[in-house]
């Protein structure tokens, strides 16, 4: 039976497939190609770099603010929440981790450089990675899912790290949004960023709330299990 | 363009693209960029994919119960 959930998840599938084909036509078609110090044609990696690193922050609030409820008080839905903000997190730290590489090919003329916003990214990414990985392979148990609660927070707490490096210690990494940074001259660019930021809200949103759900029937799948076995039922099979 | 200078403040260095050292740009734009999007939908589909496997593994483990409270009901011999 379909309830009122399914509803607003179909309409913001919908919705995030719809706004990335509009992103993608009104990048290629209306947007202009940046300076060539910006890496020319390959800035149009900007358009969903920038937001999926967005979406990543988004991924580990949900996450860490998940996390600090589990550890207040725990609840499955707590942990699922939590579970699926970690899992998100490196799928959108991961888009930041490959995109940003290929469009630095071009405007710094290497892939990688050990300078401070990408160290501090790729330090938060496996953060993030350990806690999946933890939670992938190892017991469900309170022990084990209390650790990883505890490992989200922390990895959140790397954020602002990420997040003001560039400030603070300057490096490769341009700050383009705001204070007057290179690489956004023309309006169109602008409206191509803020429709990313958009698109990549609907998609986070899908994929945190479809894997919370997951993980939730996990978790209810596992106690209901258990009953079975008390209750005895598998043994009289 | 201009290298990085080490001795300019954080705030200016940032504001700009700057060339690492030493770095060589050879590769073509436009192959950088289909490579950047195809690497994105692999990832997010790739993620989908990861979902639709553990959903499977759920619904086995819903036929498994039912048939095991199925078996349970079952009148005894």
């Amino acid at each position: 039976m379909k309830t009122a959930k399914d509803g607003v998840f179909s309409t913001l599938l919908v919705l995030s497939v719809v706004t990335f084909a509009v992103l993608i036509a009104f990048v290629f078609l209306r947007v202009p190609e940046a300076q060539p110090q910006a890496g020319g044609l390959a800035q149009k990696i900007f358009y969903f770099h920038v937001p999926a690193a967005y979406a990543m922050y988004l991924s580990a609030v949900v996450g860490f603010v998940a996390s600090a409820l589990y550890l207040y008080r725990a609840t499955d839905a707590r942990d699922a929440w939590a579970q699926a903000g970690a899992e998100c997190a490196v799928c959108f730290g991961t888009l930041v981790l490959t995109s940003g590489p290929l469009w630095a090919k071009k405007a710094w003329g290497v892939y990688w450089t050990w300078e401070p916003r990408l160290t501090t990214l790729l330090l938060t990414v496996l953060v993030y990675a350990a806690v999946v990985m933890l939670r992938t392979f190892s017991a469900s148990g309170e022990a084990e899912r209390r650790f990883a609660a505890a490992l989200t927070v922390l990895g959140t707490v790397t954020l602002p790290i990420v997040h003001y490096s560039v400030k603070k210690w300057g490096g490769n990494h341009p700050t383009v949004i705001r204070e007057g940074g290179g690489g956004l001259g023309h309006p169109d660019m602008k409206t191509a960023l803020w429709l990313g930021f958009f698109a990549m809200t609907l998609l986070a949103a899908v994929l945190i709330w479809s894997r919370a759900r997951l993980a939730l029937t996990s978790h209810r799948l596992n106690a209901l299990e258990e009953r079975v076995a008390a209750d005895g039922l598998g043994e009289a099979a | 363009m201009s290298a990085a200078q080490p001795g300019a403040a954080p705030t200016a260095r940032s504001m700009e693209f700057q060339p690492v050292q030493g770095g060589q740009e050879t590769t073509s734009a436009e192959a950088l960029l289909v490579a950047a999007y195809l690497v994105m939908w692999v990832l997010v589909f790739g993620f989908l994919a990861m979902s639709w496997r553990r959903q499977g593994r759920l619904e086995a483990r819903v036929g498994d119960l039912e048939r095991t409270i199925d078996g349970g009901k079952a009148p005894r011999p």
